[in-house]
């Protein structure tokens, strides 16, 4: 054993010249071995060649090894990505033999804005449950609570405003949900005593954030963002679907639907939780929300058919303040109740009448 | 969030001689469930909170996937007695690893194996949407070895209502976002927060998955002062026991500690907690341990704004159901400010003496945790 390893040291020692590292598609390379090298050393290829992609006491890239075209090959276990230095070690010749490189060069420059913020009105109850952040590309996860802040009437960051926690992302991380917090808004619990509830009626404040947030590679967004809006009555009371007012249009047309809720609602909701039945089922369509999530408006892929039509209400449907269709986000239990609403589903009839 | 609380609630519940009936159990050959698991890909898209079941699996919370992985660990010896971990910069060495900035890596659980006493962190590779999900686990010596998630024994079950393999599915906004997860009584809970409707269901599900569907669901209300009642979603939670009588203890996001009869968690129930404490505003508990200790009962609580406290819980018993308006539900449970821990991100149980703990250097609340972090064990205090 020691015999070979002086012959491969000094068959090293006479190649050593020609032996290099090398990175190519993301794979390290060990070029120029001698043949008898290309065989895997008993402690395994890690004890001859390792990257590191960080400093100081950590252990190496993971990934594995091989061996083609005469080459000893480490491919990482996941892609190089921008930031660090990858140093790679052959530690197989007579002298160890040690290389860096860069990982790929990231784009820098800035891409990303906040397209929408939901509620769009400039007056929000005070009671106000949620935001929902729009963004034009995929975020970074972990900044939120750094990158965005409320400001009082005069400019002054106001904390504990926002529910800490999770960051509640959709898949795409196009869309953030915040939450006001709960606590405060809740009557009668410690904070809410404590600090009265997140939003102020009649006071005004603006919605910051941050240009510094990162996109999902992470460069930072083209501008910063902000909302001034004012506080309005807390909305204490379930939506009542009787309430609301429905504009049908005429068959054979592909006006839209219309229906007026009286009070802004959930934005995000209002794209699932309402749909239309026909005589012949679900009509396939497309949804809109408009005035300021007042009012939602359906128009149908193919033209109305004349007869007998149902709104179809999911009642887990909110409004602004997290009040659902039949129960109110924090329930009076004093107060007495008159209708309680438990199904999953309510309707409202409207119909459609033919063209004269 | 684990088999961890359930290891502690049986200590509690039945002293040192229950404790060592249980880890004698827990070191048996694998059951039936493990065996059958089949050997691939987990398919992960993310990897959230962690919890240990029976004989070495671990159950990872897949949020953005809306699943829940149970995967075999194969890490069935029993540690040696008095273990301790204290690993600097594991971040730094995760990050090392798998080749990128510690800044990008985001730790999201730790757990411990009740059985090796090794630890376990769920991590992203990544902030992005196609972070890589990473699960390492951390032994004795300091060494950190990366699960192999696209090869390893494992089942899953899904969270989701829409139909699996689904194309449009990463066009669905809508995530369910796990906060939390134990296993009880043969069955994961799970407890969670829509990112659309303001919802507190909690989600049990019978283990193994194969033979169980979805599980069953119900809602978590709370009510102040006798007086108002919301919905409220658990943020953590962890099983424990009161003069013989199972509980869940559960924080929920509105701030307060409340205690739950676990005979209660029935489907399709509305289910409202008994106040035991309110730690304050701007401040939610991240992660609990029960334990006992000079004969008392406390628990351990890792707070996002309020550093460490540790709850006086002999007498968690004496809070009565809020059934009336004249009942205040204002905190009474006494608790300490453990000042000598700080910037500590999870907590979780080791032993019956001892937890481990996640910190950062830096950083508040939920915000990004400034490194390097560290994860060692430290003595119940």
């Amino acid at each position: 054993m020691l015999c070979l390893a002086v012959l491969l040291a000094l068959e090293f020692t006479a190649t050593a010249q020609s032996i290099s590292i090398q990175l190519d598609g993301g794979i390290f390379k060990v070029v120029g071995l001698p043949a008898a090298a290309l065989r895997a050393p008993a402690g395994g290829w890690q004890s001859v060649f390792v990257v590191y992609a960080g400093t100081g006491d950590v252990p190496p890239l993971a990934g594995s090894y091989g061996v083609e075209n005469g080459a000893l090959l480490f491919r990482p276990q996941y892609p190089l990505a921008a930031g660090p230095r990858y140093r790679a070690v052959f530690r197989g010749a007579a002298a160890p033999l040690e290389k860096t490189f860069d990982g790929p060069a990231r784009n820098l420059t800035p891409s990303a804005r906040i397209e929408r913020v939901y509620p769009s009105a400039s007056v929000v109850p005070s009671n106000q449950l949620r935001l929902y952040i729009y963004f034009s590309a995929p975020m970074s996860r972990g900044e939120a609570e750094q990158r965005i802040h409320l400001l009082d009437a005069d400019g002054k960051l106001l904390r504990g405003v926002f529910l800490p926690g999770q960051e509640l992302w959709d898949p795409n991380n196009r869309r953030l949900t915040m939450t006001f917090d709960p606590g405060r808004i809740k009557r009668d619990l410690t904070s809410n005593k404590a600090m009265g509830p997140p939003i102020a009626e009649g006071r005004r404040y603006t919605l910051v954030i941050e240009r510094e947030w990162r996109d999902a590679n992470g460069v930072a967004m083209v501008e910063p963002f902000r909302k001034v809006f004012r506080g309005g009555p807390a909305v204490r009371h379930a939506p009542e679907p009787k309430t609301w007012t429905i504009t049908a249009p005429s068959g054979g047309s592909r006006d839209p639907l219309v229906v007026g809720f009286g009070r802004a609602m959930n934005y995000t909701l209002l794209q699932r939780m309402l749909t239309v039945a026909g005589p012949s089922g679900e009509v396939a369509g497309a949804i809109e929300v408009a005035r300021e999530e007042s009012e939602w408006r359906f128009t149908p892929r193919n033209p109305w058919s004349a007869g007998a039509h149902r709104l179809i209400i999911d009642t887990s449907l909110e409004d602004l303040a997290g009040n659902k269709i039949g129960q109110p986000f924090d329930i009076d239990v004093f107060e007495r109740v008159t209708e309680r609403i438990t199904t999953a589903t309510t309707a409202l009839p409207f119909e459609i009448r033919s063209a004269r | 969030m684990q088999y961890r609380k359930m290891m502690t609630r049986v200590i509690l519940a039945g002293g040192l001689g229950v404790a060592l009936v249980f880890a004698a159990q827990a070191v048996r050959t694998p059951a039936s469930a493990v065996a059958l698991m089949a050997t691939g890909s987990v398919g992960l898209h993310s990897a959230g909170a962690l919890a240990f079941g029976p004989d070495g699996v671990l159950f990872v919370g897949d949020s953005t996937g809306g699943a829940i992985a149970a995967i075999d660990t194969d890490d069935r010896t029993p540690a040696r007695a008095g273990s301790k971990i204290d690993v600097q910069g594991v971040d730094e060495k995760l990050a090392a690893m798998v080749g990128v900035m510690p800044s990008d890596i985001l730790i999201n659980d730790v757990a411990v194996n009740p059985i090796s006493k090794n630890v376990y962190v769920s991590a992203a590779r990544g902030r992005g949407p196609d972070a890589a999900p990473l699960v390492a686990r951390v032994d004795a010596s300091g060494k950190l070895t990366l699960l192999a998630l696209d090869n390893i024994k494992h089942e899953t079950v899904s969270l989701s209502d829409a139909p699996e393999a689904n194309p449009a599915a990463r066009q669905n906004p809508r995530t369910q976002t796990i906060t939390d997860m134990a296993f009880v009584n043969g069955s994961v809970m799970v407890a969670g927060m829509s990112n659309e409707e303001w919802s507190s269901a909690l989600r049990s599900i019978p283990y193994p998955f194969k033979t169980a569907g979805k599980g069953t669901q119900l809602q978590i209300w709370h009510a102040s002062h006798g007086r108002y009642e919301t919905q409220s979603p658990v943020r953590t939670f962890v099983p424990y026991s009161i003069d013989g009588k199972d509980y869940v203890l559960a924080a929920y996001t509105c701030t307060p500690l409340v205690k739950i009869p676990v005979s209660d968690l029935k489907a399709g129930a509305q289910v409202k907690g008994v106040t035991i404490s309110d730690l304050g505003s701007g401040n939610q508990p991240l992660d609990m341990v029960p334990y006992k200790k000079d004969g008392h009962e406390f628990i351990l609580i890792a707070n996002s704004s309020f550093g460490v406290v540790k709850l006086h819980a002999d007498n968690l018993g004496q809070y009565k159901p809020i059934d009336s308006p004249t009942v205040v539900d204002v905190a009474g449970a006494p608790y300490d400010k453990i000042t000598a821990l700080t910037n500590v991100r999870h907590l979780t149980p080791f032993d019956g003496a001892n937890a481990v703990i996640l910190t950062a250097s830096g950083g508040g609340g939920f915000g990004p945790a400034v490194g390097p972090m560290s994860i060692r064990t430290i003595a119940l205090p």
